[in-house]
């Protein structure tokens, strides 16, 4: 026989085991700190989860970096949950689709991924809402062409805060149409830095935040080294002299 | 009002209304005489078509009496109302019933019950003498119904005809004095199949009940059905999704009892003049949570909302389930919040509205062709993910090698290498011309040699490039350098 412990106690101790489990799982998934000082302190320690977040390609050429950001964003997001993208017919049309094998390589597994194609904007919209309330889901991420306004972002946002998944907007082009996401970032592809064979070097993005509620706006180059899977700075200088750099050299050689 | 169709390359009348039975005119009869005798009369041609779809939607009317209802052409219905009977006070009280609301739609129709498929057809169709010899019992004069055990006597005084045989037959019959089927009915089989076909014996066997006729039912028989009527017809959607939940209620409780879920639910509305609305969600696990199932059903509902008019309302709702798994009880969790189940629902939500191929998630395949290497399927087909990811892939370069975004058809580009087998050194890609910085290449892919069926190998060199601007493809140059043949070149992917 156990000792008689009151059930009340009994109670309220399971009671607190409860409470303290749940807020650890919160805290896990609050902030997705990117591991690069600058931009971790420029956001308050990361970029806050349970959020919407909005990226914008700087032009359609640099798409595929824009939606590369938001994928390594999904990589480094909370594992043990699924993604999910959602994309328009014309967007997949005009883009092409994802690709397994290259989502696998980039760090997001693709069994994490599910995906959705809607015929309209306005649905991608729907569905992103309607996903981000999900618990299951650890990002969502919603491609659109078209401009979205201060109604939609802010349901989406207050849908992320409800539901605690990361939600990202990918707009494939600029827009200066007024939003109520925590951040808003523009992206464009930045050259590698080669490696000693003149081959291509980890992936990199110049990334530029225009908006933060939390601090200040910035912007950064960051390389992403899929292999270990972290992010680290490229420093500014290195990036400009492989530009112009004796690239042609390199190849011949 | 008569309706005339070819017959045999003559035009006969098919269908006469009242007003021309009364002047004389009947079935079969060529179309000159009747305008010779009634030259006033109004003639249609007939549509076999849209008789069929009529008799297609009252068919779709009547599964509000039973799940099972067959199709019988030109212009007969099949109704088995085994275990169904009770629901509306017996055979006789349905009987009317489908009478009555036929009638109020502006259809005349005679019905009978009875035990055999062919029994039911003959006292429908030549059953007015019956009635009024009291051998069957009827409320109104359009209704038969031939109590059980009484087959044989009900169908002994009908005609040859009712036995749905051929008109040569009968005639053939009729010529050796045989015109009731009692008169057929002592006599010795062998001579009678003999002479006039095994067709004959078969079909009194099957008016008898001596040979098996099964209906052949118009749709998928429900594993379970949960069905309310309303004396008001209902037309709000909100009413009709309150309904569905109740109905799900109820039909939860009998796939719980055999441990079942469901994977594809329809619910039926039944309008008041008839038309009826069939509305289906599949769901990408075993589902038997009311409240998950109207939700379903709400977005379905949002989606075609349109072509759902409920007019004057619905009188009855039926939720079906058409195809039911094994469900496992599974044990919750109290700490954390059942994500899969969340996950699964969300699926069915959007699957619901957008169609569930929509929804879906990567199945690796059996195959280096890039494009072919990962299918797409609905999320639903597929529910354990078993992806591994490709060993092959493992090449040593910094940056990855397969690209995150691939065209489903690879767009040409103009390139130009230093050297014909050499990398790139500038393309241009929707007009715009990137001149390259770094790459990498080339990886020759080439097709399985045992599916290359058409003797034309599909060779390519692909070759990961950074541009000036960063911009990282991947393109390939198609088949082998041969000097002469211009070079063909195109993009496939963009990495990240």
């Amino acid at each position: 026989m156990l000792p008689a412990e009151p059930m009340e106690q009994h109670l309220a101790r399971l009671r607190r085991a409860i409470a303290t489990s749940g807020d650890a799982l919160v805290d896990e998934a609050r902030s997705l700190a990117l591991g690069v000082a600058d931009v971790d302190a420029a956001l308050g320690g990361g970029l806050p989860c349970a959020a919407l977040h909005e990226l914008s390609a700087t032009a359609p050429i640099h798409l595929g970096a824009a939606a590369g950001f938001a994928l390594t964003l999904a990589a480094l997001a909370p594992k043990a949950r699924h993604v999910l993208w959602i994309a328009t017919d014309f967007g997949v049309l005009e883009t092409g689709s994802l690709y397994g094998p290259g989502l696998d390589q980039i760090g997001l597994p693709s069994e994490r991924l599910l995906m959705v194609r809607v015929a309209r904007p306005i649905d991608a919209l729907f569905a992103a809402e309607e996903a981000l309330k999900c618990r299951a889901l650890s990002t969502v991420v919603a491609e659109l062409n078209g401009e979205t306004d201060l109604t939609a972002t802010r349901r989406l946002g207050l849908a992320a805060r409800e539901g605690g998944a990361l939600g990202i907007l990918l707009h494939h082009k600029v827009s200066d149409a007024p939003s109520a996401a925590f951040t808003r970032w523009q992206i464009a592809s930045c050259q590698s830095v080669p490696d000693e064979f003149g081959g291509l070097g980890c992936t990199a993005f110049h990334l530029s935040l225009t908006r933060n509620r939390r601090g200040p706006c910035g912007a950064w180059t960051l390389t992403w080294n899929h292999h270990e899977r972290i992010f680290s700075a490229l420093p500014v200088g290195v990036a400009a002299a492989a530009a112009d750099g004796p690239d042609r050299e390199a190849l011949s050689a | 009002m008569v309706i005339a169709a070819p017959v045999k390359g003559a035009l006969r009348l098919s269908a006469v209304n009242d007003a021309a039975a009364a002047l004389g005119l009947r079935v079969g009869m060529a179309l000159a005489d009747a305008c010779a005798m009634h030259p006033k009369i109004a003639v249609a041609d007939a549509d076999e078509h849209a008789d069929r779809q009529l008799l297609e939607a009252i068919a779709n009317w009547c599964d509000r009496y039973t799940p099972l209802v067959g199709l019988d052409p030109p212009h007969g219905l099949l109704l088995d109302v085994t275990g169904c009977a009770h629901l509306f006070g017996g055979e006789a009280a349905l009987a009317g019933d489908v009478v009555r609301r036929l009638d109020a739609q502006g259809y005349q129709a005679r019905v009978a019950a009875a035990d055999t498929v062919g029994c039911a057809w003959a006292v429908a169709r030549f059953g007015e003498s019956l009635l009024q010899r009291g051998r069957v019992v009827g409320e109104a004069d359009r209704v038969g119904i031939v109590p059980s055990g009484e087959t044989l006597n009900a169908i002994s005084p009908l005609p040859l005809a009712a036995l749905r045989l051929p008109p040569d037959t009968i005639a053939a019959l009729a010529q050796v004095g045989l015109k009731l089927i009692a008169d057929v009915l002592d006599r010795p089989r062998a001579p009678l199949a003999a002479r006039f076909g095994a067709e004959f014996v078969r079909r009194l066997d099957q008016a008898l009940g001596r040979d098996d006729e099964p209906i052949a039912p118009r749709l998928p028989i429900p594993a379970a059905i949960a069905e309310q009527r309303f004396a008001d017809p209902i037309a709000l959607e909100r009413d009709v999704l309150s309904t569905i939940e109740k109905l799900a209620e109820k039909l939860g409780l009998l796939l719980e009892r055999r441990g079942e879920g469901a994977r594809l639910l329809q619910a039926a509305l039944f309008r008041t003049d008839g038309k009826v609305f069939r509305i289906e969600v599949g769901t990408s696990e075993p589902l038997r949570d009311p409240a998950r199932i109207r939700h379903l059903f709400a977005d379905r509902l949002g989606v075609i909302g349109d072509e759902v008019d409920p007019g004057f309302g619905y009188d009855m709702v039926r939720l079906a389930a058409l195809v039911t798994e094994r469900s496992e009880p599974a044990q919750t969790g109290l700490a954390q919040p059942d994500h899969a189940a969340e996950l699964a629902h969300l699926i069915d939500r959007l699957g619901a509205r957008f169609g569930l191929h929509r929804v879906t998630r990567f199945v690796e395949q059996d195959t280096h062709i890039p494009e072919f290497a990962v299918m797409a399927v609905a999320a639903t087909h597929f529910r354990n993910g078993g992806f591994s990811a490709q060993c092959a892939l493992q090449q040593d370069s910094l940056a990855p090698t397969r690209p995150i975004r691939l065209f489903a058809r690879p767009e040409p580009v103009e390139a130009v290498a230093e050297v014909p087998d050499g990398p790139p050194v500038q393309f241009t890609w929707r007009r715009m011309r990137h001149v390259v910085a770094h790459a990498e290449g080339p990886e020759r892919i080439a097709m399985e040699w045992w599916r290359d069926a058409a003797g034309v190998a599909l060779t390519r060199d692909y070759f990961r490039v950074e541009s000036r601007e960063g911009v990282r493809v991947w393109l390939y140059r198609e088949g082998l350098v041969r000097s002469g043949e211009p070079t063909r070149w195109f993009l496939h992917g963009v990495f990240a």
